[in-house]
C-alpha cells in the first residue's frame, strides 16, 4: 500500500524547483549500505512501495530495511480531455522530492553480495540513476 | 590500537571559496590544525594521502607541516554531497599522554545463533563514544556475538572495554540485538493511510463569536 501522510495543512501544493544538492540525509545512517540517487526528482509513493517489495522479496525476510524518503508532496493534474482553465487539478498521487545524494533505502545486517544484489533491483524500480554506498567511518 | 599515518601538509595562504574551489582541483584537501592554545592554521594536504588514511580508520597521524612534525587527531571530515571526495579536514594537536574523546566504530565477530534460527539482527548503534589516551585509540571495538539468542540484547554496559578505556555512551543503551522476524504487513510505515482515501487537512478552529454575549 503506498505511503501518505496522516494530515496535512494544504490539499494542495505548487510544484516547486528541485535545486542544488542534497545536504542532508546523503549519509548511510542506520544500515550497512544504502541506495544514493544520483539525480533530482519525484519518487512517487508507488516506486517507494515498488522498491520496498523489490527489496524484501529479495532478501527474503533477512536482514532490515530503512526507507529514508517519504512522500509528503501532493501532485495534482487535470483529466484527459478537459479544457485547461477552471482551476487547479485533483491530487493524483504523493511524491518525495529527492535531491542528488539523497539515499532512498538501507540495508542492514546482510553479507554486501547480499545487498549489492537486492539495491540493484531495487535501483532498477527508481526513475533516476542511483548507486550502491557503504557507509562511512564515523569520525568524531 | 589503530596505526599512525604520516601525512605531509603545507601552510596554506589561499582562502576564500574560488581560491579553494582551485586548489582542490590540484588534488589538494584545504584543512585546519588547531588545538594546544596555538595558532591555529590553514594547511592543505594531499586528498590521495588522506582519503586512504580516513578510510582505513586511522585517527591519529603524524603531521608534518613545513617540516616540523606533530601528532594531530583527525578530528572531523567534510565530505561532498555524494559521499565520494573530502572536501575539508580539522586536525586538532594532541600529545601521547593526553586523554581524548573519539568515536571509535563497533564490530560484530562471529554469527549470532538467533539469527541462524529465523530472528533478525538489529545493531542501533554503530559507533560509540570512548575517553582514552590518544596513542591508545582502537581501531574498532570487537563485540562476541556467538551467544545472540533471539530476545537477547548486548547494552554499552557489557562491551568488554580494554585497558585505559572508558565507555561515555549511555551504559542502558542498546548496541545490538537480535529481534524476531515480523511478518510481512500491508502498511509498513506509520503515516500511511489506505489507498483512494485523502489524507486529514488541519484547519483552524474557529473563534467564538463574542457577538451572542451582548
Amino acid at each position: 500500500m503506498a505511503m501518505m501522510p496522516k494530515r496535512v495543512k494544504f490539499r494542495k501544493s505548487q510544484r516547486g524547483k528541485i535545486r542544488g544538492n542534497a545536504l542532508r540525509g546523503n549519509t548511510v545512517t542506520y544500515g550497512d549500505f544504502g541506495l544514493q540517487s544520483l539525480e533530482a526528482g519525484w519518487l512517487s509513493a508507488q516506486a517507494i512501495e515498488a522498491g520496498r517489495i523489490t527489496a524484501s522479496h529479495s532478501v527474503r525476510g533477512e536482514g532490515k530495511l530503512f526507507i529514508r524518503v517519504f512522500p509528503h508532496k501532493s501532485i495534482t493534474s487535470i483529466p484527459a480531455e478537459t479544457r485547461m482553465g477552471k482551476g487547479k487539478g485533483e491530487p493524483e498521487y504523493w511524491a518525495a522530492v529527492v535531491k542528488p545524494g539523497m539515499i532512498l533505502f538501507e540495508l542492514g545486517g546482510l553479507p554486501e553480495a547480499t545487498v549489492k544484489e537486492a539495491l540493484s533491483k531495487v535501483a532498477y524500480k527508481m526513475p533516476f540513476r542511483c548507486r550502491l554506498v557503504a557507509r562511512r567511518p564515523s569520525i568524531g | 590500537m589503530a596505526q599512525t599515518v604520516k601525512i605531509t601538509a603545507k601552510s596554506r595562504p589561499e582562502k576564500g571559496a574560488n581560491r579553494i574551489a582551485r586548489l582542490r582541483k590540484t588534488g589538494q584537501v584545504p584543512g585546519i590544525l588547531y588545538g594546544h592554545k596555538e595558532t591555529p592554521i590553514s594547511i592543505s594536504t594531499s586528498h590521495d594521502e588522506l582519503f586512504k588514511a580516513v578510510t582505513h580508520g586511522t585517527r591519529l597521524v603524524d603531521l608534518e607541516t613545513d617540516g616540523k612534525l606533530e601528532k594531530a587527531l583527525i578530528r572531523e571530515v567534510q565530505w561532498d554531497f555524494l559521499g565520494k571526495d573530502v572536501i575539508h579536514v580539522d586536525f586538532s594537536r594532541v600529545s601521547a599522554d593526553e586523554k581524548i574523546q573519539v568515536t571509535v566504530p563497533l564490530e560484530l565477530k562471529g554469527v549470532a545463533p538467533g539469527v541462524l534460527s529465523g530472528g533478525v539482527l538489529d545493531m542501533p548503534m554503530h559507533s560509540v563514544q570512548i575517553e582514552c589516551l590518544a596513542l591508545d585509540i582502537p581501531e574498532s571495538i570487537k563485540i562476541n556475538i556467538t551467544e545472540l539468542q533471539i530476545g537477547s540484547v548486548i547494552h554499552v554496559k557489557d562491551l568488554v572495554a580494554l585497558a585505559g578505556i572508558r565507555f561515555l555512551a549511555d551504559a542502558d543503551a542498546i548496541v545490538v540485538h537480535v529481534i524476531q522476524q515480523k511478518a510481512e504487513v500491508a502498511a509498513p510505515v506509520e503515516g500511511a493511510v489506505t489507498e483512494g482515501t485523502e489524507p486529514e487537512v488541519i484547519k483552524k478552529a474557529k473563534p467564538v463569536a463574542e457577538e451572542d454575549e451582548e
